[in-house]
């Protein structure tokens, strides 16, 4: 099962998918968080120190994987107790487009994005569930800069293709999650 | 007519082309600001279908004018495809346009104009429209 969760900065998205993991983990299941932050100054050091105390608190005990690229490499390493915690798609892909010069080109980004979706596909479909959060960034126009075009443009193709992959998409507005779209059972 | 709206990169251009099976059998233009200039109605038209693509691209190019102005521009033209498409029953004008209204407001004065005489023109336009869509991640959700 996959369930997509985007949202605006601060619209409570990761608090959010901590409690659909709590939901849907029962009692021979193991949580999993990949988190996929580089710590780049400060601000994002107390971040993600924020981000684990709040873990630690809660009820369910995690097992952390520190993935801030190559995503791959790891999806064959879980299985159908598994709920994993994907945060978040957007640090994922920055990581993965800069990682070298090839971020002006767009077969190079494209290659990229489909690498992260099969790597998405393949973890949804070992484990027993697969949150993954991500970021809303696309109300401000058509970007000039070639850097930020190819990154919004493969961002919004990942959204479009995990949406359309997904069992349930959440937008998560002022911390309410409002469901775009749920897989009825047949 | 028909609006379609949403953020940068959600699909809407595919999900037009899929909803209204545009492809190249299909007697219809596709006009997109990215690429070309926008034009009004005209006798040599054959097409039923104008799609107008990058709405916001071509609200930038009229900006040389006062804002004022620049509005009441854009309400005749929106008019004058109205009554185009009013003229015969098979007709469909469907607009396409970027939402950039919820970034941080521009420092710089042209980029403002072009934010707020955008979100007038949408409103205008939606007035006009028979059908309203938003676009996120490629999933339609129709507003009117």
């Amino acid at each position: 099962m996959i369930v997509f969760i985007s949202g605006g900065v601060r619209s409570g998205k990761t608090h959010i998918a901590e409690q659909y993991v709590q939901q849907i983990v029962s009692e021979n299941d193991e949580a999993h968080y990949i988190a996929t932050a580089k710590i780049t100054d400060e601000e994002m050091r107390q971040r993600i120190i924020r981000h684990q105390h709040e873990r630690s608190h809660h009820p369910l005990s995690w097992k952390t994987w520190e993935q801030p690229e190559k995503l791959h490499t790891i999806v064959n390493r879980f299985d159908k107790n598994d709920v994993i915690l994907l945060d978040c798609l957007t640090n994922l892909l920055a990581n993965e487009l800069f990682a070298d010069e090839f971020w002006h080109k767009e077969d190079s980004c494209l290659r990229k994005a489909t690498s992260i979706y099969e790597a998405i596909r393949t973890l949804g479909k070992n484990s027993k569930a697969l949150i993954i959060v991500s970021n809303e960034v696309f109300y401000n126009g058509v970007p000039e800069d070639a850097g930020t075009y190819h990154f919004m443009k493969m961002l919004g193709l990942l959204h479009q293709q995990i949406v359309s992959l997904a069992d349930k998409a959440i937008l998560a507005q002022n911390g309410v999650p409002l469901i775009k779209k749920e897989r009825t059972k047949e | 007519m028909h609006f379609i709206v949403g953020g940068a990169f959600q699909g809407k251009r595919k999900w037009v082309k899929e909803y209204y099976q545009l492809n190249d059998c299909q007697q219809h233009i596709w006009c997109s600001g990215y690429e070309t200039e926008f034009f009004l109605p005209h006798h040599k038209m054959t097409q039923t279908v104008i799609v107008f693509e990058g709405l916001e691209i071509f609200i930038r190019r009229t900006l040389y004018t006062d804002i004022m102005s620049c509005r009441n521009e854009w309400r005749e033209a929106f008019r004058l495809w109205q009554l185009w498409e009013n003229e015969k029953l098979e007709r469909r004008v469907i607009w396409i346009g970027c939402d950039i209204s919820q970034g941080i407001v521009p420092i710089n004065e042209e980029e403002r104009n072009w934010r707020d005489v955008t979100g007038w023109c949408y409103q205008e336009l939606v007035k006009m429209c028979n059908r309203v869509d938003r676009i996120w991640c490629g999933l339609a959700e129709r507003m009117k």
